[in-house]
C-alpha cells in the first residue's frame, strides 16, 4: 500500500496519495498571502485547512501518512488522531517534481511576508536587540565625540549669523547627548540581564560591545580568551607586534592599572571574560564574585610590582 | 562626442554584456528592477535599456567570467536558488541575468545583511528572499521549485557536502546548473588552496559532469569557481587537456600565474 504524503508548498498544502504521478490541490493555508505565511511559520492544528482533512478522510487506516516537515506532521496527527510520520528526501524529491508552480504574484507576495516574518521575530530576540542596541550606542557615542570636536575648534563670531548657527548647533548637540546617554543606560541595563557574569567582570558596556562584535552570546562562548581579548581590534595580529587590545580596552577597571602592565591585564582578563562568557551561556550560574575577586587580586598584583 | 560602447551578449546569457576597451574588459548585466542601481554601482541607460555595471572586484561570478568560465551561465527565464546571497549583490546580477520571466531564490541566515536583502527583493520582482540556514535544505523545500541551476557562495569548510545536500533535493533533475565559489581560506589550512579546489572537485565529481574550474585570482585571493552539470550519466573529464593537475599546490596567497 502507497503512503499518503502531505507536502507544503509555498502558501498551498498538497496531497499526493494513491496515484504518485498526481497531487490533489492546491489546498490554500489562507486567502491572504500575508496570513498564509502566518500559517506557514506556526503550523499548529488549527492551520491544517479543512479541505486537506476532508481528502485525508479517504485515505484507509492500514496507509501511512507521511508529512514534509514535522511541524506539519504533529499539526496533522492532532487534527486526524492517526501517526504522521516526517517523509524521508527520497519521498519528498519525489512528490516535489509532481506538484503545481504557485501563480508568480500569490508566490512573490507569500515569501515576502514570510521574509518579513522570520526577519522581525529574528531580530525581536532579546540577544539580538542587545546586539543592534549596542551597535547604535557605538556610533552615536563616536557621533557626539565628533561634534564636540568640531565645537571645540569652532570660532565664536559674535553679532553675526555664525552665532545663531552656533546656538542651533549647541542645542543639537544636547540632544544628541542626552541620546547617547538614554541608549548607553539601557544597553547597560539589556547586558546586565543576557550576560550577568560578562557584566561583572568587565563591565556592562564593554559586554555588549563584545557580544556584539562576536555576533552572539554562543558565538562568544566558543571563542579563546586570546581571541576575545583582539575582539573588534582594527591591526592584523602578528607574531612580531601585533595588537594587545580590542574592546576589551574600554574595560571597568584597566585605567587601575600602570600603563606598562595593561597588556599583562589584558591576557588576564580576557581569560575571566571567556570563563564569565561561558557560564552566561551554557550554566546560566552566578559566578560573578569569586571572577570580580580573581580580577581584582590581579589588579592589585600589577600595580605592587615593579616592571 | 565618445563613440558608444559596443555591448555584446556574453555566450548563454544573453542580458548579461561584455565591453571591451583597450585596457579591460567590463561586464554589464540588464537591470530587472528600477531605479537601476542597488549598491552605489555604475549605470547606463541605450535604448530603453537600462544596465548595471558589474564588477569583478565585487563578486566572484563576474570573476569567473573574465578569467574564461566555460561552464553554464544563468539563462533568462530559468529558477535559479542562491546559497549565500547575503546582502544581495551578486544575487542582484544573477536576477538580472535571469530576466523577468526566470526567478532566483536567494537563501541567507544572517539576520542584518537579509534585511538589506529583503530591501533589495521589495523593488527586484524577480528576487525570492529566505531567511534560513542553508544546512538544511528541507526547512524551505517548501519554499522553493525544482530549480534549473543553483550558485553557492557560503565560504563553509563542509561546503561541498551542503551543496549535494541542496542539489539532491531541490534541483529539477540531471542536466541542473551547479556553480560554486569556493574560498579556500575558509576551508582550513591543512591544504593548500589547489588542494582544496581538487578535493572540492573529488566530491562533486561523482554526481556531477565538471567543467574545467577557474582560479579568480587576482580578483578575489584564494579563490575558485568549480562547478558543472548535475547528473551521473554524462561525466567529463574534470581537467582542460594539457593543463595538467598540479602535484603539490600553490599557497594560498601567492598569485597564480
Amino acid at each position: 500500500m502507497r503512503p499518503t504524503l502531505v507536502v507544503a508548498s509555498g502558501p498551498h498544502l498538497f496531497v499526493v496519495g494513491a496515484d504518485p504521478s498526481r497531487a490533489l490541490g492546491p489546498f490554500p493555508l489562507d486567502a491572504d498571502p500575508r496570513a498564509a505565511a502566518s500559517r506557514f511559520e506556526t503550523m499548529s492544528r488549527s492551520d491544517v485547512p479543512t479541505r486537506v482533512l476532508a481528502a485525508l478522510e479517504s485515505v484507509p487506516a492500514e496507509s501511512r501518512l507521511l508529512a514534509s516537515t514535522p511541524r506539519l506532521a504533529r499539526a496533522i496527527a492532532e487534527c486526524t488522531g492517526r501517526l504522521v510520520e516526517v517523509c524521508s528526501i527520497e519521498e519528498l524529491r519525489r512528490a516535489r517534481t509532481v506538484l503545481p508552480p504557485t501563480e508568480a504574484t500569490l508566490e512573490r507576495r507569500f515569501l515576502l511576508a514570510l521574509a518579513h516574518l522570520r526577519l522581525e521575530r529574528g531580530l525581536r530576540a532579546p540577544e539580538e536587540v542587545l546586539i543592534t542596541l549596542a551597535r547604535e550606542e557605538e556610533r552615536v557615542e563616536r557621533s557626539v565625540g565628533r561634534e564636540a570636536r568640531a565645537a571645540d575648534s569652532f570660532v565664536e563670531v559674535p553679532d553675526s549669523p555664525l552665532d545663531r548657527h552656533l546656538a542651533a548647533w549647541g542645542r543639537a548637540r544636547g540632544a544628541l547627548g542626552d541620546l547617547g546617554d538614554a541608549l548607553r543606560r539601557t544597553v547597560e541595563n539589556e547586558a546586565r540581564g543576557i550576560v550577568p557574569n560578562l557584566s561583572a567582570v568587565v563591565g556592562p558596556r564593554v559586554a555588549a560591545r563584545l557580544v556584539a562584535a562576536a555576533g552572539g552570546v554562543g558565538a562568544l562562548a566558543r571563542m579563546p580568551a586570546s581571541r576575545i581579548q583582539l575582539l573588534g581590534s582594527r591591526r592584523r595580529p602578528s607574531p612580531e607586534r601585533g595588537p594587545r587590545f580590542g574592546i576589551i580596552y574600554r574595560a571597568d577597571r584597566l585605567v587601575d592599572v600602570p600603563i606598562g602592565r595593561r597588556a599583562a591585564y589584558a591576557r588576564s582578563l580576557a581569560a575571566l571574560a571567556a570563563i564569565a562568557i561561558r557560564a552566561d551561556s551554557h550554566t546560566h550560574r552566578d559566578i560573578s564574585s569569586g571572577l570580580v575577586a580573581r580580577r581584582d587580586r590581579r589588579i592589585e598584583l600589577l600595580r605592587r610590582r615593579r616592571r | 562626442m565618445r563613440p558608444a560602447r559596443s555591448f555584446r551578449p556574453v555566450t548563454g546569457s544573453p542580458r548579461l554584456f561584455e565591453v571591451v576597451r583597450a585596457e579591460r574588459t567590463e561586464l554589464w548585466t540588464e537591470a530587472v528592477g528600477d531605479p537601476p542601481p542597488v549598491y552605489g554601482e555604475r549605470w547606463t541607460e541605450i535604448s530603453d535599456r537600462r544596465s548595471r555595471l558589474f564588477e569583478a572586484s565585487r563578486s566572484k561570478l563576474a570573476a569567473a567570467v573574465l578569467r574564461g568560465w566555460t561552464g553554464d551561465l544563468p539563462a533568462p527565464g530559468e529558477r535559479w536558488l542562491y546559497l549565500g546571497a547575503a546582502s544581495g549583490t551578486t544575487a542582484s546580477h544573477i536576477a538580472d541575468m535571469l530576466g523577468p520571466e526566470g526567478r532566483l531564490y536567494a537563501v541567507e541566515r544572517s539576520l542584518r545583511p537579509f534585511a538589506r536583502l529583503l530591501a533589495l527583493a521589495e523593488r527586484w520582482p524577480n528576487l525570492r528572499p529566505i531567511l534560513a540556514d542553508a544546512r538544511d535544505p528541507t526547512s524551505y523545500a517548501a519554499l522553493v521549485p525544482p530549480a534549473d541551476g543553483m550558485y553557492v557562495d557560503i565560504a563553509q569548510a563542509d561546503q561541498i557536502d551542503i551543496v549535494l545536500r541542496n542539489a539532491e533535493l531541490l534541483l529539477r533533475g540531471e542536466g541542473a546548473r551547479i556553480l560554486v565559489a569556493l574560498k579556500t581560506a575558509s576551508m582550513g589550512r591543512h591544504r593548500s588552496a589547489v588542494g582544496h579546489r581538487d578535493s572540492a572537485e573529488g566530491g562533486l565529481a561523482d554526481s556531477t559532469a565538471l567543467v574545467p574550474s577557474v582560479s579568480l585570482e587576482p580578483f578575489h585571493r584564494g579563490h575558485f569557481m568549480v562547478g558543472g552539470r548535475w547528473g551521473r550519466s554524462s561525466r567529463l573529464p574534470a581537467r582542460a587537456p594539457g593543463r595538467p593537475a598540479s602535484p603539490r599546490g600553490r599557497r594560498p596567497g601567492r598569485r597564480a600565474r
